[in-house]
């Protein structure tokens, strides 16, 4: 074998390593913050072992509760995809927040007022959040590719929008009687839901838009030009790419995934809007996105394990008197430590590393095997002497 | 003679790689000693070694007949070594007296004296003929200007070797000849120079010694006066170098492109395009030769639909442009090497295959329609079919395109421009950067399309490629078209004039 392909081997097991590490930085962040977690449980006086024990038994110990736990991962899962897809076109759509609590007033307007029944309805439900939640990613492409506007700030501002545009809407336009909150959506609308489970359907379609958004942006001529638009702007104009319709649309798409999120939610969980509703999952999902490393499919995981933990917290509150509040503190420890481990894994140095790690690994056949020599070399002696 | 510096069987590792392998260097006073080798050679890791940048692996420096130990720039700067970088570290919105004494005190008082400056720089710059105007903003200055500040900046800080990194590939030929008056008055005054560059003929023309370094060692040092150009340039590359010698075309085919009296922010001096016309032809090669920053970025803009020029027209054989948008004129059957092949030519965390298609993502080849599934097998077969047909090295097509090396990545790019036998090429810079070998393969393939009957746009800051390559030499001087020349038997001197605008 020639040094040359020698050379392009080890670079290419360099790249494997890269590649291994960057799959296990997230894991390894995880176990470091349950460490740390265990740690602050500790020193509350309880019981780590006990505490996490139950964590887990309590959102994955029967059925029922796996099913609870994937229910509460479920808007995660939409957010998550919405803020990776934006990022894979380079763009920050900060404002899920605000397109899934539009997306859901939306549909529950539409519950509530267009008077269409079961399946039908449903679907004119979901669709309502789609758009609405598309137009209002809108606001902040339009401003972004006219102006020149920075879409982060643009975006969170108009979560605050929504948030007050949905508390107007309970308060005053659909309110509930005396309660500041919504009438519970029909009956006939509800998401289907498994005999015996909380679970919805909800979490099937989740996991398909999962799938089907994965497969776009890897094996289609526009997912591809979204990624390139996302890595390098500057050559995918010179090479003929319409970057800023492509900007425009990646933008709306993830937008849509918000609000029909926020449909989902709706009609799948809560029923009806009030206080608090569809509050955090923006800025969740974008925390998910990042430690899945905008992978769709990693997301869909993270979402769950997400939801794993905040069905678990309760338990370990209701079991050993742990404040939810830990479980917070483990999940943002998971995204600083995912974070800059992935920030390291950038860095020259553990570049360098990797490579001295791949040439060592590389060396170590060819020792082998130099060895095998001698000892062949030495038995052909012996056997000359004989 | 003595010596001034000597640098003893130095080595530098990074990571696996060993950048100078045991490497010698010994420098006299008063002499230009030229550091000659392709990039990657190990030329600026020993330069950076001997600035203090960074420490050897193993290694010893001697200076003065002294052993030493350089921690850094500011000890190498305090023990009289100066290195001038190729890219100026200047600071544009300060005066030149206020770059060359930034950073340096003579006196106690905590008050500038700069009088008392002004008139030590104003005296080293006379004793050593650096034309500056002290008191202009850098921001104003051009190139060459910025240049003597450099050197004046490490001549203040009393530097007796003075490195130069490529000091000529930013200057006209008339402000290189001011350069070598400049670097003979400092030799004369028993300064050493050690000269980088990789332009044959300055080479044989300033130099006193020349150290040849190869992958990383160094091969040999001769005396310029025992040796020829072709010694050094198969001393450089490892084997016979023949250099190609192509043929000029002299009777082209009909217009491709023409531009009419086009302007572009005609306003700007470096940067902007002022009533240019020209027409590119069938079948033929037209340089534009130019020093950088006289208005090529533009015009490479402007031909391949990046920029919408303020006035003027561009017209091709199905009439006059309309819309200016890289698609239509890529539809129209312009190609493109871009000027910068890691920002505007790929997407380094793509792969190679997928940066092969990038241009035809939506050929009915690779995908089913507009945005459609892509044809995975058809596109690996088409990358593998490329890699093949332009011996692209890599370990697999399914490789992030920078994990590439230069060349390897500009053969991607060709091989992605000329597959579907472009109308025109725009080639910018295509050999920036690249060695030896690479460069003859960009050349080949260039001349290759040219006789398959492709016009050709060739900007290039290295003079040396447009004449080799051109059939049509045209100049641009802040902007303008200078002149139009013959290809064969171009007047050199006339076109390098034309280069400095007169």
């Amino acid at each position: 074998m020639s040094a040359i392909t020698d050379k392009k081997q080890r670079e290419s097991l360099a790249m494997r390593y890269e590649r291994i590490f960057s799959f296990l930085a997230p894991l390894v962040a995880i176990l470091i913050s349950f460490v740390i977690g265990g740690i602050v449980i500790a020193c509350l006086g309880k019981n780590p072992v006990q505490g996490y024990a139950l964590l887990f038994s309590g959102s994955l110990g029967n059925p029922q509760k796996i099913a609870s736990s994937l229910v509460s991962a479920c808007p995660l899962i939409f957010t998550s995809l919405a803020a990776a897809f934006a990022y894979k076109c380079g763009v920050f759509n900060l404002g899920g927040e605000g397109q899934f609590i539009m997306g859901a007033v939306a549909s529950v307007t539409v519950a509530l007022t267009s008077g269409v029944e079961g399946v039908p309805g449903i679907l004119l439900c979901i669709l309502a959040g789609i758009i609405v939640g598309a137009v209002w990613a809108a606001i902040s492409a339009v401003m972004k590719i006219v102006r020149g506007l920075n879409e982060m700030i643009t975006s969170i501002m108009l979560n605050y929008v929504a948030t007050l545009f949905m508390s107007y809407v309970y308060t005053s336009v659909l309110r509930d009687g005396a309660n500041p909150q919504t009438p519970s959506v029909p009956d006939s609308l509800m998401l289907y839901k498994f005999p015996g489970f909380r679970i919805h359907a909800g979490v099937i379609v989740a996991v398909i838009l999962t799938i089907l958004v994965a497969y776009v942006l890897d094996k289609t001529s526009f997912g591809f030009k979204v990624r390139a638009v996302g890595l390098n702007p500057l050559a995918s104009r010179v090479n003929g790419f319409p970057v800023k319709a492509l900007i425009f649309v990646s933008f709306i798409i993830s937008g849509a995934i918000a609000g029909m999120g926020g449909s989902i939610e709706l009609l799948g969980k809560q029923y009806r809007l009030m206080s608090g509703f569809g509050s955090g999952f923006g800025f969740d999902g974008v925390a998910v996105a990042l430690i899945a490393q905008l992978s769709p499919i990693g997301s869909l995981f993270v979402a769950i394990f997400f939801g794993i933990l905040t069905t678990g917290a309760s338990s370990m509150q209701v079991g050993i008197a742990v404040p939810t509040a830990i479980v917070e503190i483990i999940r943002a420890l998971i995204i600083i430590f995912s974070v800059s481990g992935m920030a390291w894994l950038r860095l020259p140095k553990t570049k360098q590393f990797l490579a001295v790690l791949a040439a060592r690994r590389d060396a170590k056949p060819a020792r082998a095997e130099g060895a095998m020599a001698s000892v062949a070399g030495t038995t052909g002696k012996e056997g000359a002497r004989a | 003679m003595a010596e001034l510096m000597r640098m003893e069987h130095i080595s530098k590792r990074f990571g696996t790689k060993l950048a100078n392998d045991d490497v010698s260097l010994g420098v006299n006073e008063g002499e230009v000693h030229t550091l000659l080798g392709e990039n990657g050679a190990g030329k600026s890791t020993l330069m950076n070694v001997l600035t203090g940048l960074y420490q050897p692996t193993s290694g010893k420096i001697f200076f003065r007949g002294k052993e030493t130990k350089i921690n850094g720039p500011r000890d190498a700067a305090s023990m009289g070594i100066g290195m001038v970088h190729q890219h100026f570290m200047l600071i544009n919105a300060m005066t030149a007296l206020e770059n060359i004494t930034l950073g340096t005190k003579n006196n106690p008082s905590p008050r500038l004296n700069r009088s008392e400056d002004k008139r030590k720089v104003q005296e080293l710059a006379d004793r050593y003929g650096l034309e500056v105007d002290l008191d202009a903003r850098v921001a104003d200055m051009s190139i060459g200007m910025q240049q003597r500040v450099e050197i004046l900046k490490v001549l203040y800080r009393g530097a007796d070797l003075l490195v130069l990194d490529e000091p000529t590939a930013v200057l006209t030929d008339v402000e290189a000849e001011g350069l070598f008056s400049i670097m003979q008055s400092l030799t004369a005054e028993k300064k050493a120079v050690i000269f980088i560059s990789h332009k044959m003929r300055e080479v044989m023309r300033v130099s006193d010694r020349i150290t040849v370094l190869r992958d990383g060692k160094s091969v040999t040092t001769l005396s310029c006066a025992e040796t020829t150009s072709q010694e050094l340039a198969d001393l450089m590359i490892g084997h016979r170098f023949r250099e190609s010698i192509y043929e000029k075309v002299t009777n082209p085919g009909e217009a491709v492109m023409s531009l009419n009296h086009v302007s572009l922010y005609p306003e700007r001096k470096h940067g902007g395009l002022k009533d240019v016309s020209l027409s590119i032809h069938r079948g033929e090669i037209v340089g534009v030769a130019g020093i950088d920053g006289n208005g090529q970025s533009q015009l490479a803009q402007v031909v391949t639909g990046f920029a919408q020029p303020t006035s003027g027209t561009v017209d091709t054989p199905s009439g006059k442009v309309a819309i200016y948008s890289p698609k239509s004129f890529i539809d129209a059957g312009v190609a493109d090497i871009p000027e910068d092949r890691n920002s505007m030519g790929l997407v380094g965390d793509m792969s190679i295959a997928e940066n092969l298609i990038l241009k035809n993502t939506d050929d009915e080849r690779f995908s089913y329609g507009h945005g459609a599934w892509f044809k995975s097998r058809h596109i690996h077969e088409f990358a593998e079919q490329m890699r093949e047909k332009n011996d692209i090295r890599c370990a697999s097509v399914d490789q992030p395109v920078r994990s590439l090396s230069g060349g390897n990545q500009q053969k991607v790019i060709l091989a992605r421009e000329l597959e579907s036998h472009p109308s025109l090429l725009v080639a910018a810079y295509p050999t920036r950067g690249l060695d030896i070998g690479a460069t003859e393969f960009v050349h080949d393939a260039m001349i290759r399309e040219r006789d398959a009957g492709c016009a050709i746009l060739l900007i290039s800051a290295d003079f040396d490629e447009v004449l080799k390559l051109s059939d049509r030499i045209v100049v641009l001087f802040e902007g303008q078209v200078m002149g139009t020349y013959p290809g064969k038997g171009a007047p050199v001197k006339e076109i390098s004039l034309a280069m400095a605008g007169k």
